[in-house]
C-alpha cells in the first residue's frame, strides 16, 4: 500500500520533465503527504514485504511509530517547500522538481525502510538529488561547494557502505530486526558500529563534521537551504539513533553521544557568533541545534529521548521556517550580507514577524515551541548532572545574543533598501503556516509531545519493533 | 582468501589518500571510484567459497544446497552498489565540467586564489 505513494512520487519525476507541467511534482508530494496522514491514523506496527518475499529474507518496510512520524515530517515540510519554490525559481524549473520528488522518495525510504542495505540506496538517492540541487544555480560558488559537497559525502556514505559490508560479513543477514537478535557488542560489532556512525555523522552535521553545513548554505538556493538545514539533517539523525537504538541496542555509546552533542552545541553557537553572511549563521545555528539533540537522546532515559525528538520537530520546523523568510529577503535584495542589509522591516512586516518568531523560537523564549523542548531538555539533563544543564543554557544565552544580533542587522535600523515588487502569495502562504504551527506548538506543547510520543516508544522497544518484523503478521 | 582482504585494504589507503592529496578534481573523482571498488571487492570475497556451485536452486535438499552454493547477496548488493556508484561518477563528473567552465582549471588550489 506504501508502494503507491512511492510509485506515485517516481511517476511525477519522470512526467514533469516530459510533460513541463510544475502542479505534477506539486500535487504529488502533497498527495503524499495526505496518503501518510492517512497511514498514520492506522493502530499498529505494519510490515510490508515486497514480491513476497518473507523477512529475513526479502526487503521490508516497517511503518512503526518513529518511521511514520519522521516520513509525516518529511512529506509536510516537501510539499511547503515545493510551493514557496513555484515563485523562486525561475530557471530550469521541471528539473527542479524532478530532483525534489526524487529528494522526497530518498528521503521517505530512509525513514520507513527495515533493511539496512536497502536504507544504504535510499540514502544514496537522497544524498545525490541533494548534490544536485546545491550546484543547482551553476554559478562559481555553487559549483565549488557542490563539488565539495559531493567529494566528503560520498566519501562518508563509502564508510556507510564499508561498516554495511562487515555487518552483512559478520552476521550473515541485512534485516535491521534480524541484525538486531544476532549482534551483541562485542569489538568487531564495535568496530562496524564506529564505521556506520561515522559514515552518517557527517549528515548529520556533528562537530568534526560540521564544515560542508555553512559552506553548502550560502550557495544554495534558498527552500533547498531550508531543506538541507531542516529534514536532511533530521534524516541523518534519525538513522543514527535508528542504528544504535534499534539495531544495535548498545547503551554504552551514549555518553559519546552526550559528549559529542556537547562539543556541537557550544561550537556551533561560537562560531555562529561571528559571521557576516546571515545564511551561515543559521547554518552555524543548526549545527549547534543538532548538539542540544543529542544530548537530549544520549541520556536514554524516556524523558530525554522524548525531549531530543521533540527538539528534532521544533528544529525542522524552525530553521524550514528561517530559511524561507530569510529567502524572501534575499529574493527582494538579493545580498546576504548583514551589514549590507538594514531596516527593511517596515516594508514587510509580516516576514519580519515570521522571521522573529523564527529567531526567538530557536534561542527558546517562552511562548514559542522552542522553549518547550528546551524546558524538557533541561529537565532530563538536570537528572544526570547539572553541568550539562548549566552549559545548555549558557549556550541557549548565546543563541538569542547572535539571532538578536541578525534580527537587527536586517529589520531593524534605518532604510537603505526599498523594495520595489510585492512579495508573492505562494511564498508568503508556507512562511505564514509554519508560523502558525509554530505558535500552537508553543502554546499547547501537548500536541507536539502527543506527535512525539508514538516515536519514543517506537525507539525504546526493540522487542517490540523485532517481534513486529519477525512475529509473522506480514501485508 | 587473505590476500584478497589485504588488496581490498590496501586499494582503500590508496583512494583516501588520492582524495586527500591530490589538488586535481578528476583524480579525486577516480578516488572515489577506486573506493567504492575496494569495497566492492571486500563484498564480493566475504560471498566467496571456493570450488562453490552456482546460487540456483537445483538439490532437493536446502541445507546440503546452502552449504555447497556461493552466497548470492553480496553480488546483489555490489551490483546495486555499482550502479550507484556510476552515477555519482557521472554527476561529479557533470559539476567538474561546469568548474572548469567558470575557473578554466581543475586544480583546487589555484581555484581558490582565483576566488581571492
Amino acid at each position: 500500500m506504501i508502494t503507491i505513494a512511492i510509485s506515485v512520487l517516481f511517476l511525477a519525476a519522470f512526467l514533469v520533465l516530459v510533460l513541463k507541467k510544475d502542479m505534477i511534482a506539486i500535487s504529488a508530494i502533497v498527495f503524499s503527504f495526505f496518503f501518510l496522514i492517512f497511514i498514520y491514523l492506522a493502530p499498529e506496527t505494519m510490515v510490508f514485504a515486497f514480491s513476497g518475499w518473507n523477512p529475513p529474507f526479502g526487503i521490508v518496510w516497517v511503518l512503526d511509530g518513529l518511521g511514520l512520524f519522521m516520513a509525516l515530517l518529511i512529506t509536510g515540510i516537501m510539499s511547503l517547500t515545493a510551493i514557496y519554490s513555484v515563485k523562486y525559481i525561475k530557471k530550469r524549473k521541471h528539473r527542479y522538481y524532478t530532483l525534489l520528488c526524487l529528494l522526497t522518495i530518498g528521503l521517505l525510504g530512509i525513514s520507513l525502510t527495515g533493511d539496512i542495505f536497502n536504507m544504504y540506496v535510499f540514502f544514496e538517492l537522497m544524498s545525490v538529488s541533494s548534490y544536485a540541487l546545491v550546484a543547482f544555480l551553476l554559478n562559481k560558488e555553487s559549483t565549488e561547494a557542490a563539488f565539495k559537497y559531493l567529494v566528503v559525502g560520498s566519501l562518508s556514505s563509502s564508510f556507510l557502505l564499508l561498516g554495511i559490508a562487515m555487518l552483512y560479513g559478520l552476521a550473515g543477514t541485512l534485516n535491521m530486526a534480524d541484525l538486531a537478535t544476532k549482534v551483541y557488542g562485542g569489538p568487531a560489532f564495535l568496530v562496524v558500529l564506529g564505521l556506520i556512525l561515522g559514515g552518517l555523522s557527517l549528515k548529520s552535521a556533528i562537530v568534526p563534521f560540521h564544515f560542508w553545513l555553512p559552506d553548502v548554505h550560502p550557495a544554495a538556493p534558498s527552500p533547498v537551504s531550508a531543506l538541507l538545514s531542516s529534514v536532511i539533517v533530521g534524516s541523518g539523525v534519525y538513522m543514527m539513533i535508528r542504528v544504535i537504538f534499534t539495531v544495535f541496542g548498545i547503551v554504552s555509546v551514549f555518553w559519546m553521544l552526550i559528549l559529542l552533542g556537547l562539543v556541537t552545541m557550544i561550537l556551533g553557537g561560537l562560531m555562529a557568533l561571528i559571521q557576516k553572511d546571515a545564511k551561515r549563521l543559521i547554518a552555524y545555528s543548526t549545527v549547534s541545534q543538532i548538539g542540544y539533540i543529542f544530548v537530549a537522546i544520549g541520556i536514554g532515559t524516556s524523558l530525554g529521548v522524548t525531549a531530543g525528538l521533540f527538539h528534532l520537530l521544533n528544529n525542522i520546523l524552525l530553521k524550514s521556517l528561517l530559511f524561507m523568510s530569510f529567502g524572501i529577503v534575499l529574493w527582494h535584495t538579493g545580498t546576504r550580507d548583514m551589514n549590507r542589509l538594514g531596516g527593511i522591516g517596515k516594508q514587510m512586516p509580516w516576514v519580519a514577524f515570521c522571521f522573529g518568531v523564527g529567531a526567538l523560537g530557536t534561542a527558546g523564549v517562552p511562548p514559542l515551541n522552542g522553549f518547550a523542548s528546551k524546558w524538557l531538555i533541561y529537565m532530563a539533563t538536570w537528572q544526570v548532572s547539572p553541568v550539562i544543564t548549566a552549559i545548555a543554557i549558557i549556550v541557549s544565552a548565546i543563541t538569542m545574543a547572535y539571532y538578536i544580533k541578525v534580527f537587527s542587522c536586517i529589520f531593524m535600523g534605518h532604510s537603505n533598501i526599498k523594495i520595489v515588487n510585492k512579495t508573492p502569495k505562494m511564498m508568503l502562504i508556507p512562511v505564514i503556516i509554519i508560523t502558525i504551527m509554530c505558535i500552537v506548538i508553543g502554546i499547547f506543547p501537548q500536541i507536539g509531545i502527543m506527535f512525539v510520543e508514538p516515536a519514543t516508544n517506537a525507539l525504546l522497544n526493540q522487542s517490540q519493533y523485532i517481534n513486529a518484523v519477525l512475529g509473522g503478521s506480514v501485508i | 582468501m587473505i590476500e584478497l582482504y589485504l588488496t581490498s585494504g590496501l586499494m582503500m589507503m590508496l583512494a583516501v589518500y588520492c582524495i586527500a592529496m591530490k589538488p586535481n578534481l578528476i583524480k579525486k573523482i577516480i578516488g572515489l571510484a577506486i573506493f567504492t571498488d575496494a569495497i566492492h571487492l571486500l563484498l564480493i570475497t566475504i560471498g566467496f567459497r571456493g570450488n562453490g556451485i552456482p546460487p540456483i536452486m537445483t538439490h532437493e535438499n536446502v541445507n546440503t544446497f546452502a552449504q555447497l552454493s556461493v552466497d548470492p547477496v553480496p553480488q546483489a548488493l555490489v551490483l546495486t552498489s555499482i550502479v550507484i556508484s556510476i552515477s555519482i561518477t557521472a554527476l561529479a563528473l557533470g559539476i567538474s565540467i561546469i568548474a572548469y567552465r567558470h575557473f578554466n582549471t581543475l586544480n583546487t588550489e589555484e581555484m581558490n586564489r582565483l576566488k581571492g
